[in-house]
This record gives C-alpha cells, structure tokens and sequence, in this order.
C-alpha cells in the first residue's frame, strides 16, 4: 500500500523540520538526527512507554508537558524540547532508578560491551549511585528454556521479550510476574520458553538478563570479527550478522531488514552454526581401499574419482552417472554441478530436490509469483501448504504479522492445527490424503467464507506440500484452483531446504538449466554456445536416479550435500539405490548414512567458510560471506568439481566463486545485472531476479482429480518439524535434543478405542512400515489421524502410505 | 479433559459466556480454581488458561499481579489485619502483631495444620472503624488487641464452617464506619471471597 | 449521621421512596437532553479526577457496542464512602446505571467491585437480580425495546485496577496495568478497545437525583462551583468518624472540630490528609480555615481527590505516617514505570531506615530528590514523569516532610531512632511474598531484620 506521506512541521530543539504525519516523535526525531535515550522502545514493536527513559518536553497550550517520545505521535507545529532541564532531570533520575537494583557484575556479563544500559549511564547518568539499601536479589541465573538463561536481577523491565513472544512469535510463554517492585519477568512453573523464536529476546533484550546457552561467556564484544550474510537454514533467507572470534563462529545476529527478517531470526537459523565448529567434521579427502576408508591427498582422490566416472561414462555414457544433491551451498556451487553433470559428465540426471518437492516445472513458473512484501500488502493470504511456523518461520512470522496487524484475512487449510490457527480467519482442516476432495468441495463453492476471501482485491496464495500423504501434485492443482478463483492473485511456491530455488535457478533438475531455461528451448541453445553439448533428453529426478542405481542402470552417483536416507519421505528407496550402487563419490562436510559406504568422500567448505550468492523463496539473490577457513583441507563444492573434469578433460572455468557470479550473470539473463559490488553496496538486501527474463515454463496444469478421500479408520500424515535429524542438527548439540523424538500424535477422542494413553509406547503400521512412537494425545490432531513429525532420532519411517493401524504394544 | 468437577465446569461455562470474549472470565475462573482447592495450584492455573485459551504463563502473570490469589498452600481461615494508615494511627500494628503473638503465625505464613495463615494488608475501606480485621474478606471493624487475640482462640476452638461478618462483629468488634444494621446470614467457607456467582449475574434470572 | 431504615438496600424501600421513576423517564429524553441536563447540573466525577461527568459522555466517541464500567475499587487508604453507597442504597446506583447506559446507548455495563469488599458485591448481586426480576434489567427494560445488562466483577486485590484504563485492563483479564494516554482513552478505546464510560459508584449514584430534582436545584445546593452534594470519609484521630454527605463550602475547622467531634483526649491537631492518601497534606497553621472546594484545595496546593480526609493528632510520628502511606503506593505500583517501581520502593527504604534509628544527615535531601524524580518540581499537581499519577501520588507526604516537619527528620537522625513513643516496635514493611507463592528469605528484598542482615551481608561482599 503506497500511501501519500503528508509531511508536518515540528520544531526540535529550536530546529524546524518536516516529519511524516502521525510518526512516533522517537523515530522522527531519530531520523532527523537527534537521538533520544530510550530502553523500552522497538521500532518493531508496539510501544509500551514503560522505562520512561524517552521523556521530552512539548509545549502545549497549558504549559510545557513531559511526554514519552516513544508513544507520542508528531502533529503540526509540535515544540519539542529534548534536552530541558526538567528533561535531563528525568533522564538522570530514571538511570539512577534503574542502576538502583542492577547489580554491577559488567565484567562477567555477556552484554558488557554491548549494553545500552552502561552506554546510556555513561551518557545520561549522574555519576554514582546514592542508594545504599538492600538490592533486589533472584536465584540466577535460571535456565528458562535449553536456549536462554535469566538473570533476574539484571532485568530493567523493558518487555521487550514479553513483547516479542506475544506480539510477533504468538507463543507468550515469557511474561511479566508480580507487581510493583517485585516485578519480575519468567515462565510459568516448569514449563519452559520452549519458542522456535527464542534466541530473538536475547537479542533484543538491552542487558544481559537474557543470555543463549550456546554463547554465555564465550567472547567479550570488542574480540569479535564480523560479516554480513544470509543464513541457510531459512528459506527466506533471513539476513544475519556472523560474529566469530579466533577462527570460530561464536553467533549469528538477526540483522533488521525490510526485506525478509525484520531482524527476527528462528532459533533454528540463530543457533544452527555449531555443527560448523564440529570435530567430526571431514577435512581430508577419503578413498575406499579394501573396504576401508584411508586417507589419502587431493590428487589422488580426485584421479580416482575422475578416473571412474569416465569408465562408466565410456561403457554406458552419461546416462549411466547422475548427481543429487546442491540445494544446501551457493548458487555459485549449484551452477557448478549443473555445468559439471552436463558438460563432463554429459548428463542431465541431476536434481536437488530429493523427492519430496514442488516439480520444477512449477517452481520455475513465472506467473505471478509473490514476494515475501506482497504479504504485507495482501487483503487475503492463503495458506495451504507446511506448517509454516515448522518449515518456513520467517515466511510465518511475516504472515503472523499480515494477519494481527496489517489486517489481511488469513485463510488456513491444514491436516492438522498449525501455528497460525490463532491469527486465521477460516481454517478447514482435511484429512490427510483428502486434498483433491476438498479442492472439489472448494471449486463448487462450498466454502462460500473462503470464496469470499478469494474476492478480495490482492490475494496472495503460499502453497506447498501440507502432507506427504498428499504428493507434490496437489500444491498445483491448488494453485491452479487459486488462479481460476483469483485470477489476479500471486503465488508462492513453498518448498523446504534452503537454496532449492537457487538450485533450480542454477539448472540442478533434469529438465532445467541455468536461467530456469528448459532444455528444448532458445535459452538452451544460447547456453551450448557457451557451454558446448549439453545432454538433450531430459534426465532422471532423484527418485528415478535411486531406481536407475537399484536396477543397475545408473551405475555412477555424485553425492553433493544430501543425505536421502534421511531426507526422503520413502526411505527404503534410498537405502536399496545406495545399496545397489556401483561407485559413489560424496561431497559433504560429515559422514552420514547416505555416504557413508561411499567410494571417495571429498571434504567441503561449509556456510561462512565461503562466499557466494543464494536465492531465495521469492527469488530474492544475497551475497553470503567467508569470516573463517575451512576446516583442514576442505574446499568448496565448486573448486572440487572443477577439478574432477579437468582430470576428465574438460575445462570448466571455475576458478573463483565471484567468476562464477559473473558467468551466471553471464548465461543467465534473469541474473543479467548481477555484480557482487551491487550486492555488497547497493542491494546489502539483495535483489529480487526478474522471472520474466526467463524462457520458463508457465503451465499449471488443473488437475482436479476428483475426491479420493482416504477410507481407512486412521490416517497418516508425516510432515517436517523444525528441528529433525539432519545432519547438521545432529552436529548442533544445542539444538539437536530440542526436535520431538518418535512421537505420534493422536487425537484424545481416538485414545479410548486404540487403547493408547498419553506418554505410553504405540505401535504404528503402514504397508511401507512399522515403529514404536511415543504417544502424545494432542487436540490439534484431528480425529482419524495419526500425526507423526518427520525424521526423528529413534523413529522408523513410515512412508507417506496414508493407511495405518495403531496398537499399543 | 478438565479436573473440575461438572458443576464446576458448569459454572466456569456460566462465567464465561458472560463476558463479550473469554479472557475477561479469568479473575473469576482464578477464585473458581481456589474454591476447588483452597488456594491456587499450578494445575489450577492451567486449568483457568485452558478455559480462557491463553497460556499458562499468561495465567500467572494476571494471578500474580493480584494479592488474593493465594498461589501457596493457604489456611482455612486467612485473618488479614489492616495496617494502612488510618488503621496504623489507631493501632493496627499492635492488632497484627496480637494476632502473630496469639496465633503463633507471622504474617505472611500459615501454620502447620493449615488452620490459620496471617497477613497484613493495605487499607481494606473500613477506616472509620479502624483498626480493622478480615477473615476470608469477612470484616470486623474496631478490633482491640485484646479482642483479636480472641478471635484467634475463637477460630482455633470453634473452627466455624462458615465466617459470618456480622456474627464476628458482634463478638469481636467495637465501632464500625457507618451502622449498617442489616444483618446478612451469607459467610466465607475458604480463604477466598464469598460472592458465589463470582463476578456474574445469578444465571438463573438473567437467561 | 442519617438514620437508614434496615431495609435501604431492597428494591421495595427504593421504589416507596420514588426509586427507578428516573430510569423508566429517561428512556424517554434524548441523548442530547440527557447529556446537556448532566452537564448543567455541573456534576464532578465523585471517582478522585474530579472530571465534570457530562461533558465525559460528549466525549464518547461514537462507534459502538460501547460500555459502562462502574468503578467500585474503592481502595484508597481512608476512602469508605463507595462502601456505604454499595451496600445501603445499591438500587441508587443500578438506576445511574440505567441513566448512563440511556444516555449513551449502552447495552452492557460492568460493575468491577473491589474483591475484598464481597459483602458489597453480594449486595449488589441481590439488587441486581431484583432489578431483573422486576424488568427494570435484561431484555426490554421497563417495558420498552431497551436492552441493557449489568454484570458484575469482582476485583483480585490491586489498588491501581481503582484507575480507569488499568480497571478495563483487568476486566478483559489482564493485569491491572494502567494503559498510555493518548491513545487509550477510555472514551474512545476503553472496554474491547471499543468507547467505554468510566465512572465511580457516588458519581452514578447522583444521577437519579439531578434528574429528579433538576440540573438548576442540584447546582444550586451548594454556594460555589462544585455543585451538589459529596461525601466525604472522615477518619483518624477524630472523635466521630465515618461518611458525611456534605455540601461543598464549609471549612476544614469546621469538618474536623464540629462535625467529626474535635480530636479525641483533647489533643492538639498536627496534620491531615485532605482527599485520599494521594493529596499533599494540610496542617493547621495554614489550612485549617480554607473552604472545601475544589478550587481552594488546589490553589493550597493539594485536592479533594476521593473526599477521604485522615486526621493526625500531634502525638503521630510524622516519618512513620508517611512510611505507611508510601508503603501503600510501592506495594500498589503496577511496576510498569522505572520511577514508580523504583523510586516508591526507594522512599519507603530510606523513611523505615529513618524511623528505625539509621538515618543519615543527607536522608530529606535524598528523599526530596528521588520524589523530583518521580513528579518533577515536587508539586500538585504533578508533573508526571510516569503513565499514571499512583507514582506522583506517593510523593505527598515527603512533601508535607519537606514543608513542615523538617525538625522531625532531623530528631529521627540524632535521636537514632523515633522519638515518639510508639508501643509496636519497628515500621511493618510490604507483605513479603511467600502466601503468594515466594519465599521472601531465598528471593526478593525482605526487611524481616534477620533476613536483611544476611543481604546486607550479601551486599557487602559484591
Ligand atoms: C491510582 C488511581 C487510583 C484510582 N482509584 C479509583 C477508585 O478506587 N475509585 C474510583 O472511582 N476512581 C479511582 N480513580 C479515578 C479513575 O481513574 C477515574 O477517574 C474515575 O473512576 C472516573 O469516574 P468519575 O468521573 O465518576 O470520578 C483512580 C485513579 C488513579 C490514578
Ligand atoms: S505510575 Fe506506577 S502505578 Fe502508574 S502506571 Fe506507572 S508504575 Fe504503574
Ligand atoms: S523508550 Fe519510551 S518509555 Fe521506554
């Protein structure tokens, strides 16, 4: 919504200047250049005028009158006087209330260097203390939650935190107790700050009475080195500030942009960088030699490695080898492996979604897609697609906000209860497997609330896959449903793992190529120009790879980054292909189930150990930085590949991560103006590539398939979870026992007849699987299904086969 | 899956389809969870935030912020004993501290059989008959020293079932802030408010 | 004091004597008249802020639904008189009720009764449902299509739920914070965020009256501005305390000496508070021939407030009174505010350090400051640096220290110790927390002399 700004008039300390009407005089003042102290005031947040720190003196008709710049609105011909002598009598008075009870153990708190509340005594204070009393005492610090720490006595009050988890996360777990001077801030009796957005009140808070788990007393502030990035664990890639000290990530920051984060990061993107620093991290390269894994020198690896991806490809030719994997590193890596399967290894089997992903052809469409701002925007957000709170938090804390505060009617549909149920205005919950049957219904009309919703001027749709029960399919015949209905709205294709759509953008599918151009068309033919023969069949997905692999008919896998044991919804797939595999080289930075009997397992730079470019959900392109080396003698995906082909006789020209930038830019007209100057000084925000450049695919077919709802007593639905057991969790101490476990949700209405009792062993049974769950009796899950949260320590799979029995065992 | 009993829920059903949304019922759903259990328990307030949809932590919060939810193992007879000012200028420190001295329990604790519990309390509006004394909320306005330590031998011998103003007024107070002169049969049977439809209109004449 | 029948409190009684004839006519008066009658009468809020009651329903901003809540939170040390009103003439009330609600189109009103005043609630509970049963509530009031519900709503123990905005926060089962304003003005975003009427029990409780007798004769009862009639709660060292309802006008000498008797044993007066314990306090060398009215109170620098007077003889230790008034605010700051939370808690320390035979020299000058911190320039009224005027209220009596018992202090300091002849030993300190769940030795600051020892201790050795 662009609205006009009416300027207003407002003098300043005697200084007239021209304001937006109806700004916090904080912020205006603040823009114009004159700083008010303040501690309770966030720009993202409601103000609450509590620490009083903000007051100022405004003339009014009655005299001048102190107010709190932060909760005053600026009106023409305001007067404002920010440094009176009343003013500054206030200001020392409240830093004397607040230091009052603060206890002075500076040098051992975490927030030493960075506190507002030392910066503010040293600027506004009066100097020394005269309260002799008895100061405030807690039992310290308390851990609230396995992230956050509380040190009460430090706390001054602000309710930034309280504010932040009510307001923005929606989970207040974190409030205020008591009254008056007994006022303390804490969780309600064992019932921890169990927030997937925790780590962002440590942040916020302005003194160290929140600390993380993961960094209390790790650096002092003035050791610290820092780098801008984006992070990874994100599929918005949210903005974050990387500070390491001696070669060691110690933190990530959320860093305050428009664009994506609004500087909120999820505990998940925050904490996920110990698995960085892991000593089980692989730093020389490994051959198999008699079954055993040995260490051995680069060129070896790499002659070995070279050596048989050229037999294989000159018995069977490149059909025969394929690679999996690209959707964790740069764009700069994606394009490495995507020039690297079709120009050396002469194949197009290569896909970075591992089975459980939107089809690149929808991925890649260009009608009207949605940027994350266009939520802002929207009269109506549909939402049918993963738990975004789960998958997509930033994407949920954006929409959480279009909902309560933008007023945008928000419109769920969901298998289960979801973190946004509370900010929806209609939410239609469906049995797992039962999409098509409620698109019908919604076709017809039967919804007439969401119909309506759908009428609305700007509607914006984020789809994705609610249910492995579901399939892939589903989340376009939604789309193409939302476009009959509003043909005017935008979509967004959701799809988890952090970079596919970079992956994508780079050519890593088995019908794309760089510039999501397909392979029979103009922008192919521009690319062999520069590139040479590129493979013209369309290759193989990962699925199809697994079963080339198991019937022998894929007898070479490149393992980039992925682990589909773990990662694919049918598993035993996975585990037969890698079984049956002939040779199998890996790329990663840990062993993991999936590489673990590999032929030659090469070392890679991990996030912060190199730099490059990613995209995001909506395109969006950001620079992501280096503030360390790698590990031992890693390297990064790109150099390594390069390497393999020239020992295979071909040049792929990849000899830096910024050539690579500019060769994409190169081929691939979407990224036409791409420079990493403009991405480091122009667009710290990044850039949102144009789709329309791109020879895309835009056909969404409408696959209304006609309802063929699930007939079983009991459902399955399998859907992710934040924290999982991939393998940089797993390697994330501080954030690996936070995920679930083997549990299975049950609705209490369905306990009685199962026999199951909340906290007791059951026994779930597809026709792909079996395992032993943990109850847990949840009224979010709907009755007639079980609820089993996706890739957990100790759980089997189960498959996405919707058919179950349940027994206690 | 409440603990209430149905009546209970019944009544906590009353209460909130009173207010206009259903976080306003729960001051009255905190006295419901101490009249079934005497004071407010954890399982108390989740209870109350079940019934209100808000956090158990949101629960807390409210529950603290006030001095009648009684969040610890409470008496069966709270005996509050003012000392704001007017009930200070006219003895009401030495009343408290007749009741601590007779009861054997300072303020702010309870004793070991969970007969009495003693606390002082901020101005309780009978002014004009301080020094004054509750008994769950029951008031008693001109109490001596002297007639508080009955009070307290009275509470301990007699144990009534039910604290009746009047009647305690009557027997342990002298001047009152103004004659009421109309007696009233109703009494406290817990250490919380005795105002039964707690905080609604008696459903049966509303509906 | 008047004489009540034993049955003032029944709807019988009410009606014999023309009760409920007001409610039934307004339903036939406009909005405007009604408005314009309450502004005529020149009505003043009866609740402390003294604000003229008809020109608040002009304010009211017109979306709609929009609420009555009746403020019977009485809680301000020495106010009684919401008391009496609640439980001797409750149908009084309930007919302002239905006027107010009339007057601004109305259909749900809240009464939110203080929670440690159950008799006054059950009270009005029974004449609620008496008002029901006759239809005079409920749906289609007196026969008409009005509808109008009251409900009422027991408080949990909170001082400050008495201010309107921090009233509707703990009706929406908040805690009792009061809100900022601007914006949250109850008139235009009060109950729901939606235009909510505040007012107190006695400001309700006259409308049937200046309906009845006519805006012109109820402004006429009095010789100067403030019209009508008020009560006003009389209590401390006097010989006759208890409510007054009193025309605005006669003197403070005459209030204390002739109506409420003089001070007990023939004691000479030393101070009193003139309006609630937020009021800045009187002494008799210069307040003793002023008139009670609103605007002779204020030029003296204090207020009528609540119309709770409390009287001090010249026996009272003046640091220990203004301990215990203190105390009150610091343990009824909501605790939003860092003056408020802070800097009461702050003053009440240093008074019971004084009053217990440890003060220092700089201690009034210390007191003094930290009060300019709280409401700068130390004067009435306040120049808040707070959301809400429970801070700036505390200040008062460190006022009257400052103005008047300097000497006093300073005795406590050389003295080392009170030097008045106090019979209960040391100052009791705010209600430690543990019948509320925490245990006052293991956290928070108690003044229990053991457990301060081991803290100072504590102190010491950081
Ligand atoms: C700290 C504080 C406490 C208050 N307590 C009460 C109270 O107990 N009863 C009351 O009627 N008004 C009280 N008020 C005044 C109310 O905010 C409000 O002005 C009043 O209820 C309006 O009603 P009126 O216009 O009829 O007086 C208090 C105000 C403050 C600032
Ligand atoms: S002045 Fe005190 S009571 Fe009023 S809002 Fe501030 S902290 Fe709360
Ligand atoms: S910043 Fe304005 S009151 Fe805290």
């Amino acid at each position: 919504m662009t609205t006009e700004l009416t300027l207003v008039t407002v003098t300043i300390n005697g200084v007239e200047t021209r304001v937006p009407e109806g700004e916090l005089l904080i912020k205006a003042a603040q823009d114009e250049g004159t700083y008010i102290p303040r501690f309770c005031w966030h720009e993202r947040m409601s103000p609450v005028g509590m620490c009083r720190m903000c007051l100022v003196e405004i003339e009014t008709p009655r005299g001048p009158m102190m107010v709190t710049a932060c909760t005053s609105s600026v009106a023409d011909g305001m007067v404002v006087d920010t440094e009176s002598e009343d003013v500054k009598k206030a200001q020392e008075a409240i830093l004397e209330f607040l230091l009052a009870n603060h206890p002075l153990d500076c040098p051992v708190c975490d927030k030493g260097g960075e506190c507002p509340l030392q910066d503010q005594a040293l600027a506004y204070g009066p100097g020394e203390s005269r309260f002799v009393e008895i100061k405030r005492s807690f039992e310290k610090p308390i851990p609230i939650s396995e992230l956050v720490l509380l040190d009460r006595e430090r706390c001054i009050l602000c309710a930034q935190c309280t504010r932040f988890s009510d307001e923005i996360s929606g989970d207040p777990l974190i409030e205020f107790q008591h009254r008056g001077n007994m006022t303390e801030v804490n969780t309600f009796p064992d019932l921890p700050f169990s927030s997937y957005f925790s780590g962002n009140t440590v942040q916020i808070c302005p003194v160290g009475a929140l600390t993380a788990t993961p960094y209390r007393f790790r650096a002092r502030p003035w050791d610290l080195q820092k780098v801008e990035s984006s992070s990874l664990q994100d599929t918005a890639h949210p903005r974050i500030e990387i500070h390491a000290s001696q070669n060691e990530v110690l933190r990530y920051i959320g860093v305050d942009n428009d664009a994506t984060n609004h500087g909120w990061l999820s505990d998940k993107a925050r904490f996920g960088f110990e698995y960085l620093r892991s000593d089980q991290r692989l730093t020389s390269p490994l051959v198999r030699k008699g079954g055993e894994l040995v260490e051995v020198s680069w060129t070896e690896a790499i002659d070995t490695a070279a050596n048989r991806l050229d037999l294989i490809k000159g018995e069977d030719g490149g059909a025969a080898l394929a690679v999996i994997g690209g959707a964790q590193g740069t764009n700069e890596d994606a394009y490495s492996i995507s020039k690297f399967a079709r120009v050396a290894l002469g194949s197009n089997n290569v896909d970075a979604r591992l089975d459980d992903a939107l089809a690149s052809h929808f991925l890649s469409a260009s009608v009207a897609r949605a940027t994350i701002a266009d939520i802002d925007d929207a009269d109506t957000v549909v939402l049918w697609a993963p738990d975004l709170k789960e998958e997509h938090p930033t994407l949920y804390l954006r929409v959480r906000r279009a909902a309560q505060e933008l007023g945008a009617t928000l419109v769920v549909i969901h298998p289960r209860a979801t973190g946004l149920d509370d900010r929806a205005s209609h939410k239609l919950t469906y049995r797992p497997g039962g999409g098509y049957e409620l698109l019908d219904e919604l076709a017809n009309g039967d919804h007439p609330e969401v119909s309506q919703a759908f009428a609305a001027e700007k509607v914006v749709a984020l789809v994705g896959i609610a249910s492995h029960a579901d399939g892939p399919q589903l989340a376009e015949s939604v789309a193409a449903l939302v476009r009959q209905k509003a043909g005017h709205a935008k979509l967004m294709p959701l799809n988890s793992r952090a970079n596919t759509y970079g992956a994508l953008d780079m050519g890593l599918a088995p019908d794309l190529l760089p510039g999501r151009v397909g392979l029979d068309t103009i922008g192919c033919a521009n690319l062999a120009a520069s590139w040479g023969d590129i493979p013209a069949v369309i290759g193989r997905d990962t699925r199809q790879i697994l079963q080339g692999l198991d019937s022998g008919e894929v007898r070479g896998l490149v393992l980039v980054g992925a682990d589909p044991i773990n990662d694919l919804p049918e598993p035993s797939i996975a585990v037969d292909a890698l079984d049956a595999a002939e040779y199998v080289i890996a790329i990663d930075l840990f062993l993991n189930d999936s590489n673990r009997n590999a032929d030659v397992i090469l070392p890679a730079s991990g996030f912060s150990e190199k730099e490059g470019t990613v995209t995001n959900v909506e395109g969006r392109v950001q620079k992501v930085n280096q503030i360390r080396p790698a590990p031992g003698q890693a390297r990064t995906d790109w150099a390594i590949l390069d390497d393999i082909a020239t020992r295979m006789g071909f040049s792929l020209g990849l000899a830096s991560a910024e050539g690579i930038t500019k060769e994409i830019a190169m081929v691939s007209p979407a990224y036409e103006d791409l420079t990493w100057d403009s991405l480091e000084w122009d667009h710290r925000d990044g850039i949102v590539v144009p789709i329309h450049g791109a020879q895309a695919i835009n056909h969404i077919p409408v696959a209304l398939q006609g309802s063929k709802a699930p007939t079983a007593q009991l459902t399955l639905h399998v859907a992710r979870v934040m924290y999982d057991n991939g393998v940089r969790l797993q390697h994330s101490p501080s954030l690996h026992k936070l995920g679930p476990g083997a549990v299975a949700h049950l609705n209490p209405g369905d306990a009685p007849s199962i026999g199951a009792r909340d906290g007791h062993t059951v026994k779930v049974v597809t026709t792909r699987g079996e395992g032993e769950f943990t109850c847990v009796l949840d009224e979010g899950t709907p009755t007639g299904v079980v609820y089993v949260p996706f890739n957990q320590q100790g759980a089997s799979s189960l498959g996405s086969d919707p058919v179950v029995r349940v027994t206690t065992s | 899956m409440s603990r209430w009993s149905e009546g209970t829920q019944e009544r906590a059903r009353q209460i909130i389809a009173r207010y206009p949304e259903k976080r306003s019922a729960v001051m009255p759903l905190l006295y419901l969870a101490m009249s079934e259990e005497g004071y407010l328990t954890g399982d108390g307030m989740e209870e109350v935030g079940r019934w209100c949809e808000i956090t158990p932590a949101q629960v807390l919060s409210v529950a603290s912020f006030y001095t009648m939810y009684k969040r610890e193992r409470t008496g069966q007879y709270l005996v509050s004993c003012c000392t704001s000012i007017t009930c200070m200028l006219l003895g009401g420190d030495d009343v408290l501290h007749a009741v601590e001295d007779e009861s054997g329990v300072p303020h702010g604790e309870t004793d070991d059989d969970g007969l009495l519990s003693v606390e002082h309390v901020e101005c309780i509006g009978a002014c004009g008959g301080a020094p004054a004394v509750q008994v769950n909320y029951e008031l008693i306005e001109g109490v001596s020293p002297e007639k508080a330590r009955q009070l307290i031998r009275w509470l301990e011998s007699a144990r009534p079932e039910v604290v009746n103003s009047d009647e305690m007024q009557a027997l342990f107070g002298a001047r009152r802030s103004f004659d009421w002169a109309i007696s009233e049969v109703n009494g406290a049977t817990g250490p919380y408010p005795a105002f039964q439809p707690l905080g609604t209109v008696g459903s049966e004449v509303a509906d | 004091m008047v004489d009540h029948p034993s049955d003032s409190h029944t709807i019988a009684r009410y009606e014999s004597t023309g009760g409920y004839a007001q409610g039934r006519r307004a339903l036939g008066l406009t909005r405007d008249e009604l408005v314009e009658e309450i502004k005529t009468s020149g009505l003043l809020g009866r609740g402390g802020a003294a604000f003229p009651a008809g020109l608040k329903w002009s304010l009211l901003a017109p979306a709609r639904p929009a609420y009555l809540v009746v403020n019977a939170d009485e809680s301000e040390p020495g106010t009684f008189k919401d008391r009496q009103l609640l439980e001797r003439d409750p149908h009084q009330m309930i007919e302002g009720i239905i006027i107010t609600s009339i007057a601004n189109e109305v259909h749900t009103a809240f009464v939110y009764i203080r929670g440690e005043y159950p008799k006054s609630a059950r009270r009005v509970q029974a004449a609620l449902d008496e008002a029901y049963a006759k239809g005079y509530l409920g749906s289609g009031i007196f026969g008409s299509d009005y509808d109008l519900e009251a409900i009422v709503h027991l408080g949990g123990g909170a001082y400050i739920c008495g201010e309107e905005t921090a009233l509707i926060n703990s009706l929406e089962g908040k805690r009792g914070e009061p809100r900022l304003k601007p914006p949250y003005f109850p008139a235009a975003k009060g109950l729901y965020m939606m235009p909510t009427i505040v007012n107190n029990v006695e400001t309700l409780s006259n409308l049937p009256h200046i309906l009845a007798m006519g805006a012109g004769e109820f402004a006429g009862l009095t010789g100067s501005a403030d019209t009508g009639t008020f009560m006003m709660s009389l209590s401390g060292h006097v010989s006759r305390p208890g409510n007054y309802e009193l025309a605005h006008g006669i003197t403070w000498r005459e209030l204390i000496y002739d109506i409420g008797g003089g001070i007990p044993d023939a004691k000479k007066l030393k101070a009193w508070i003139p309006g609630g314990a937020s009021a800045p306090w009187f002494v008799p060398e210069e307040h003793l021939d002023l008139e009670i009215t609103k605007d002779a109170t204020a030029a003296a620098g204090s207020m009528l407030g609540s119309g709770a007077v409390i009287v001090m003889d010249e026996d009272t230790c003046m640091v220990r009174a203004a301990e215990r008034v203190i105390r009150f605010f610091a343990h009824e700051s909501c605790g939003q505010c860092t003056p408020c939370r802070e800097g009461t808690t702050w003053l009440e320390m240093i008074l019971r350090r004084i009053e217990e035979g440890q003060g220092r020299a700089v201690d009034l000058d210390l007191l003094v400051d930290v009060s300019d911190g709280i409401s700068i320039g130390l004067a009435w009224p306040p120049k808040m640096t707070t959301i809400c005027p429970l801070g700036p209220s505390a200040v008062s009596p460190i006022i009257a220290l400052r103005d008047y018992f300097r000497d006093e202090v300073d005795s406590h300091v050389s003295n080392g110790g009170c030097p008045f002849a106090v019979k209960s030993g040391g100052a009791i300190p705010q209600t430690p927390r543990s019948l509320d769940g925490q245990n006052s030795s293991v956290e928070g600051r108690s003044s229990d002399p053991i457990a301060s020892d081991l803290n100072r201790a504590a102190g010491e050795q950081e």
